[in-house]
């Protein structure tokens, strides 16, 4: 690679991640896979406040709980490898402001989103540069965005989000070699609470919106150590680490107000679920029908968050 | 009537319905109910009686007197009926805007719109009024001040363009611009148009509007003392303007 | 001037009845000095617009060790500037090194045992290490730092920290500037010692006893605890260092990033905790143990605290207009400047609105040896853009900056 003039470089060589001795019998606890203490369709809490970037028109800051081993690992450290990890991410919303020389005339508000993660914000050391996980949940923002932004009242104005990702989640449990399920199953946490992150900064931007849309995540895990014998279960707003694979997963972005979906990203195989007797629904249905329902809760964190930020300033007159 | 209104709403948040109101700004109408579209303090405006049947429904994005540092504590005046609704804080056809002159030239004068006046505290100034809700000190303070030394911070505020047969209402043809303005100048103005993608067009043929603030070639600040003509108090020198009528 | 900040003064309303939010935006410059020179007869005191006295910093807070995936992190908030910092450990094996030879790990091998058996033997206190690092060992451990790059600070403002920061742009110029400052201010404090870097390996002797010791796994580090014991054996040789990945994300710009990424810095360097690690013969590589009571804290050296300013004039040109003329009539009109109404303020810990404002600024780095009981020792000193602060001025300023490192400190022992 080339050398980064504008940065500080390390060693030309190249470095490389400590790897840790002694993955089984280490004593410390880190070698078992964390397990999942909530119901399947118990939500994560989720801690979101606004206002907090004065220079921006409007921010946010959004974290996950950590989970039950997670928190445990916190409060009683024994190993260096952490169990799981929680979303922690900080948006700013910059605007409305004049639209570049260069740009066309809009007569509608034109947005621009960015999504990076902090160097370290994963298990894996992240570039400078923005890579492709990075523009594809730029892209997924916005399309979220845009169905909840009413734009024709801004005109020829641009508005900017950026989302800097301070932790992500993981794909898998760390111990977990990669396997033929795997994707990046965290990336899809991520983008829903860059939704609902969003979502705040916006409305604390004062820009128009139907609804306050919020992101939500359900998941198919599968358990078992035979997987093939049981059909997967339903769980919402699933943690990557504490499952031994996740067979599919399903992001949406919700306003309830309106019961509309503006985004939808949904992905492997959905065909086998295993839901309950009566239940006739398929497979991908249940998924995004979970999805949605995670999605009210984060909706309920969202309109709690506006709120109270509106009644402090409205308080402090 | 039946519902009573809360005091605040979060976007999304159903207000009444359309039979009973009529939608506002901060507002937006689905399946013949008004639903809050901002955050903000919910506001009825009463029906006019002669124009309107239904009062008006909107939610306001000034909170009145908020975050205001080193003012005193407003006496906060009612939101006055507004002549036209605003939907937006951007400049619009007929906002009264202060403009820093950023460049002079033979036909036109170039400017950076740096206040949007509201309507209402344009007709009448009320120093404890915001201008609009991103417009507090609090949040001038945290950002940088000066945008002469900051090059890109321009391209952050909306620009604009005062033509030269926008100037002044009289003697059109014998307006020298470098008699006019200069840069950096503050000039208040009124939006005529939208303009193109790049620029919006802003007049100061009027009385009241001109320049407000300036400099002198020593660095001093002038005062008017008459439409054309502003001095500097310390050299005594006048130097050419189009002045704004002081209040 | 002052019939200027009599009719600006935000008490009362300027000619053109406007609101003090819309006057803080038009006039800048006079509404800072309103602030500061109030006419005389108000009785008010010289404030800043921001309320704050002209050495007064910012409310500072600190938290660490929030962030899972580093080795040592920290949320620092000084005002509405924030600072995240979070560290990574990683391992450059000495075969990647390219100039790295035989020669450069053993040369100065007895030297390195000597010192480490003299550490092992006491706990490490000032004194001590001034003497210690005077010697011969500095140029090599500067090497080590400098040369290989072990220190790798990276700061970024494209994180919608502020209007005007393209995110998914290159790093702006203030960027750069600001990664480089924390770089050479790591280097010149040396802050972190090249010995907390370093991975040792002990090749084993034939001998019974070391095969032995070699098949339990009995593993070389930095704490030559049985440096002593291994004196005959071959020398110890360096097999490979940390790096240690700095990465400051401003989440929130308001003014003064440097005072806040340093102070991040410093904190995650802090919480920092680095694995035992050894050179594992069979798979021929650096292997970690992940267990948290073998891993180990940096000891860092002192406490280094910066201390940014700038300095407001009242008439900024004035410097620039002056004809200088080296003759008495110059001084006299020198004279009755300072004797006028005040013409300049150095501020403390400036917010965004003021270093808008200012040209001048100047930056101290302090720090007081022996836990805050020695003298304040200056790290650093640098000044720019003007003329107006001056050797008196500094002395003032090396004050204010102690005061501050007392403050920093007590915040940065909490958190």
């Amino acid at each position: 690679m080339m050398a980064d003039r504008r940065r500080v470089n390390g060693p030309p060589g190249g470095t490389r991640p400590a790897v840790f001795a002694s993955l089984s019998g280490s004593g410390t606890g880190a070698a078992e896979r964390a397990q999942r203490q909530r119901q399947p369709s118990e939500l994560r809490k989720i801690f979101l406040k606004t206002g907090l970037i004065p220079t921006a028109s409007g921010s946010s800051y959004l974290e996950f709980e950590p989970s039950a081993s997670l928190a445990a690992a916190r409060a009683n450290p024994k190993s260096l490898i952490p169990p799981s990890s929680a979303l922690k991410l900080a948006c700013t919303v910059h605007g409305p402001k004049p639209l570049p020389r260069s740009a066309a005339f809009s007569p509608n508000l034109v947005l621009t989103t960015h999504v990076k993660y902090a160097p370290f914000a994963a298990r894996k050391r992240r570039g400078h540069i923005r890579d492709s996980t990075e523009r594809d949940l730029g892209v997924h923002l916005e399309t979220a965005l845009r169905g909840a932004i009413i734009a024709e009242r801004w005109p020829k104005s641009g508005l900017d989000i950026t989302i800097t990702i301070l932790e992500a989640e993981d794909d898998r449990w760390w111990g977990d070699a990669p396997d033929s399920h795997d994707a990046s199953w965290g990336m899809m946490n991520v983008l829903a609470g860059c939704i609902t992150a969003a979502s705040a900064a916006i409305a604390d931007a004062h820009i128009d919106c139907l609804d306050l849309v919020a992101g939500g995540v359900a998941a198919l895990v599968s358990d078992d150590e035979k997987q093939s014998s049981v059909a997967p279960k339903l769980m919402l707003d699933t943690d990557p680490a504490e499952h031994r694979s996740i067979v599919s997963a399903c992001v949406v972005a919700y306003m309830p107000g309106r019961d509309e979906i503006t985004e939808l990203w949904l992905k492997g195989d959905s065909s086998k679920a295993a839901l309950e007797g009566g239940d006739k629904r398929s497979g991908h249905e249940a998924l995004v029908d979970g999805a949605v329902d995670a999605a009210r809760g984060a909706h309920t964190v969202l309109a709690e968050a506006v709120r109270e930020s509106l009644l402090k300033t409205v308080g402090q007159v | 009537m039946a519902t009573s209104l809360p005091p605040v709403a979060v976007p999304g948040q159903r207000l009444g319905s359309v039979a009973t109101y009529s939608a506002g700004p901060g507002t937006h109408v689905q399946q013949s109910n008004i639903y809050a579209s901002i955050a903000g303090p919910v506001i009825v405006d009463p029906a006019q009686p002669k124009t309107q049947t239904k009062s008006t429904l909107r939610v306001s994005r000034v909170i009145p007197g908020a975050n205001q540092i080193g003012a005193a504590p407003s006496k906060t005046s009612a939101s006055t009926t507004k002549s036209r609704p605003r939907y937006n804080t951007l400049p619009a056809v007929d906002s009264i805007v202060l403009a820093r002159v950023t460049r002079v030239q033979k036909r036109q004068a170039a400017v950076s719109i740096l206040v949007v006046l509201d309507d209402a505290s344009a007709a009448n100034p009320d120093p404890s009024k915001l201008a609009s809700d991103n417009d507090n000190v609090a949040s001038i303070l945290t950002s940088a001040a000066n945008p002469e030394n900051h090059s890109n911070t321009d391209e952050l505020r909306f620009q604009a363009l005062i033509r030269k047969e926008d100037v002044r209402a009289v003697e059109k043809d014998r307006v020298v611009m470098d008699e006019m303005f200069r840069v950096g100048d503050i000039v208040r103005g009124s939006v005529i148009s939208l303009g193109d993608q790049s620029f919006y067009y802003i007049t100061t043929a009027r009385n009241d509007l001109g320049v407000v603030m300036a400099r002198s070639d020593a660095g001093n600040m002038m005062f008017p003392i008459s439409w054309k003509e502003m001095r500097d108090p310390v050299t005594g020198a006048g130097e050419q303007r189009k002045v704004a009528r002081p209040f | 001037m002052a019939t200027l900040a009599a009719t600006a003064a935000p008490s009362v309303t300027p000619s053109l009845a406007l609101p003090p939010s819309q006057f803080a935006r038009l006039q800048p410059h006079t509404y800072l000095l309103a602030h500061l020179s109030p006419p005389p007869a108000s009785n008010q005191p010289s404030i800043r617009a921001n309320g704050r006295a002209p050495s007064q910093f910012r409310v500072t807070s600190a938290n660490a060790g929030s962030l899972t995936h580093t080795n040592g992190s920290a949320v620092v908030r000084v005002g509405d500037t924030t600072a995240v910092c979070g560290v990574r450990a990683e391992i450059l094996h000495t075969d990647d090194i390219a100039s790295w030879s035989v020669s450069s790990s053993s040369a100065t091998n007895s030297n390195k045992r000597r010192r480490l058996a003299n550490l092992g033997e006491k706990p490490t206190e000032e004194d001590e290490e001034d003497k210690e690092d005077a010697g011969f060992e500095d140029e090599e451990d500067r090497a080590h730092m400098q040369d290989l790059n072990l220190l790798v600070p990276n700061l970024s403002l494209s994180t919608g920290c502020a209007p005007g920061f393209t995110p998914g742009a290159p790093p702006s110029a203030l960027a750069q500037s600001l990664s480089h400052q924390i770089l050479s201010l790591l280097h010149s404090t040396r802050l972190v010692r090249a010995d907390d870097l370093r991975i040792w390996y002990q090749p084993p002797n034939l001998g019974p006893e070391d095969l032995e010791r070699h098949n339990e796994s009995e593993q070389m580090d930095v704490d030559a605890g049985q440096g002593a014991g291994s004196e005959e054996s071959k020398p110890r040789e360096i097999k490979a260092f940390w790096v240690l990945y700095i990465d400051v994300m401003i989440i929130s710009l308001a003014g003064n990033p440097f005072d806040a990424a340093w102070a991040a810095v410093l904190a995650a360097l802090r919480d920092t905790k680095i694995p035992k690690a050894w050179w594992d013969i069979d798979n021929e590589t650096i292997l970690c143990s992940d267990d948290i009571s073998e891993a180990s804290k940096l000891s860092l050296r002192g406490l280094p605290i910066a201390s940014s300013f700038c300095v407001f004039e009242a008439d900024a040109a004035a410097g620039w207009r002056a004809v200088v003329i080296p003759d008495a009539e110059h001084q006299k009109a020198q004279d009755q400047r300072k004797k006028g109404p005040q013409q300049k303020w150095i501020l403390a810990d400036p917010d965004g609105y003021e270093e808008g404002l200012s040209q001048e600024r100047a930056c101290l780095v302090v720090d007081k040896p022996k836990n805050g009981k020695g003298k304040t020792v200056i790290m650093k000193m640098e000044k720019h853009g003007g003329w107006a602060v001056d050797t008196e001025d500094f002395r003032q300023l090396i004050d204010i900056s102690g005061q501050r490192w007392d403050e920093m400190k007590r915040i940065l022992d909490q958190c």
